[in-house]
């Protein structure tokens, strides 16, 4: 048997139920990042309490199983634990980077389900870029942020939006959705790029 | 419409992974080419696609997941911290020896007092080899517990019982290198009793085949690492939990607590 700092792990646990105060200090992602490269367990507690959540319910959302996007969380969660290295937050913020590599692993394992992964030539284990915030965004926070774009994809074309989820959701191809909404490939390209388009105007406007 | 112009068309498409293999190669070709105007617009493209995430509902995963995931990553921090500090103790035994080397050059001791001296860092050399042992045991647990807890041929075995009141517990089962049961909040057994782990045979008369033994810690965490199970997983029908007197039975003497069958 494994002994362990038993109470700051009990308190972190009654304090993700609500149960007492979180007494441990507030610190930025990328703050926290930086600890794991010190092998900071509490760190990475943090982290996980943090966004389990958003993490979790995007994979469900793509493998639509719960105990495969249980692996696929546990997989992400490892790989940042083990490459905190490769977050490089000089570069961009800390969730839309976990969120794509959520959403990688998510499609790495639809594909092979699928039988896909003949068109997967990148590495399995390769990870993402961070993204830059473009100069016109503004700081949404994550509410805020999330009901945003929500309200402007719902504003989409049903069509834009349909190409665009099975894009995102699905990790389908131009050719694939073009196939599967029974549409010419041009038309299927279109909707896609200017949903984004108009998802990024809308975005600029808020800002 | 410029070659460009043509590419630019496509970086949404490519941000978002959507673009068949050929397409990707030659956007990916006219990137590598120093586009200035398609860097800049894969930059926002890709942060666009970020966005996206928000799209989907927030969604609770279980405290198993939670607990799994952190006792990998102590196990891993403490394998780190081991290796460091086991690798310092080279130095302080060259140390100790050199100190040793110095003084009988410079001073007037007697062979009595040498052989004394050497008597005694031979003794500390032997404490801090067993004590390397010891942690280098400790290290190949860790990283065994870790191997079986993450890796994808694992099996999990849910372990359920009909006391409400009681936690769940799970098994994971590698072929090659053992069992882990874990559990949160367990209660402990009376007195001086344990919990016995045991593996029932799928053969029809097969009796419950003992294995280890161990008491959750004071606050109620249970890991139990079964290296070298006593039976296959492949003619093993479930694993099950029963309370036994302190160091075990031989065949059960209580009603299972926790029972996992083995699909």
């Amino acid at each position: 048997m494994i002994g362990d700092e038993e109470a700051p792990v009990f308190l972190a646990l009654l304090a993700s139920l609500g149960i007492v105060p979180d007494s441990r200090e507030v610190l930025p992602d990328a703050t926290l990042v930086q600890s794991l490269l010190r092998q900071d367990v509490s760190a990475f507690e943090q982290l996980y309490d943090r966004h389990s959540r958003q993490v979790y319910g995007l994979v469900l959302r793509i493998l639509q199983q719960a105990a495969t996007a249980e692996e696929v969380v546990q997989d992400v969660f490892l790989q940042l634990w083990r490459n905190a290295a490769a977050y490089d937050a000089e570069r961009g913020p800390f969730v839309p980077w976990l969120l794509t590599l959520a959403r990688n692993r998510a499609l790495d394992n639809l594909r092979l389900k699928s039988e896909r992964q003949r068109r997967r030539e990148d590495q399995t284990d390769e990870l993402p870029p961070v993204a830059t915030v473009p100069e016109y965004e503004k700081q949404l926070d994550g509410r805020r942020r999330m009901e945003r774009v929500r309200s402007l994809m719902g504003g989409l074309l049903p069509q834009q939006k349909r190409a665009i989820e099975l894009a995102y959701f699905e990790g389908l191809s131009h050719s694939e959705i073009a196939e599967k909404l029974k549409q010419p490939l041009g038309t299927v390209k279109s909707w896609i790029r200017n949903g984004l388009l108009r998802l990024k105007e809308g975005l600029q406007t808020a800002s | 419409m410029t070659n460009g112009d043509q590419f630019r068309e496509l970086i949404e498409g490519y941000s978002l992974g959507a673009l068949d293999p050929e397409e990707r190669a030659s956007v990916e070709a006219h990137l590598a080419s120093g586009c200035v105007d398609c860097g800049k617009a894969l930059e926002e493209a890709r942060w666009l696609v970020t966005q996206l995430a928000y799209l989907a509902p927030e969604a609770k995963p279980s405290d198993l997941l939670r607990g799994r995931l952190l006792q990998t990553v102590r196990a891993e921090a403490r394998a780190m911290k081991s290796a460091k500090v086991s690798s310092a103790i080279p130095l302080w035994m060259w140390g100790a020896f050199a100190a040793l080397l110095l003084f009988t050059i410079y001073t007037a001791w007697d062979t009595t007092q040498l052989n004394k001296q050497i008597a005694a860092i031979n003794e500390q050399a032997k404490q801090e080899i067993a004590k390397r042992q010891e942690l280098e045991e400790k290290f190949a647990i860790a990283q065994r517990e870790a191997i079986i807890l993450t890796d994808p041929r694992s099996v999990k075995i849910p372990m359920g019982t009909e006391n409400k009141e009681l936690p769940k517990m799970e098994a994971i089962w590698h072929a090659k290198l053992g069992i882990v049961v874990s559990g949160l909040n367990v209660p402990a057994p009376s007195g001086t009793h344990t919990l016995q782990l045991w593996l029932i045979p799928k053969a029809k008369d097969g009796k419950p085949i003992p294995s280890l033994t161990l008491r959750p810690d004071a606050d109620g965490k249970f890991v139990l690492l079964v290296a070298n199970p006593p039976d296959a997983m492949d003619t093993t029908k479930a694993l099950a939990i029963t309370e036994e007197p302190a160091g075990g039975s031989p065949q059960p003497t209580t009603k299972p607590i926790w029972v996992g069958a083995i699909s």
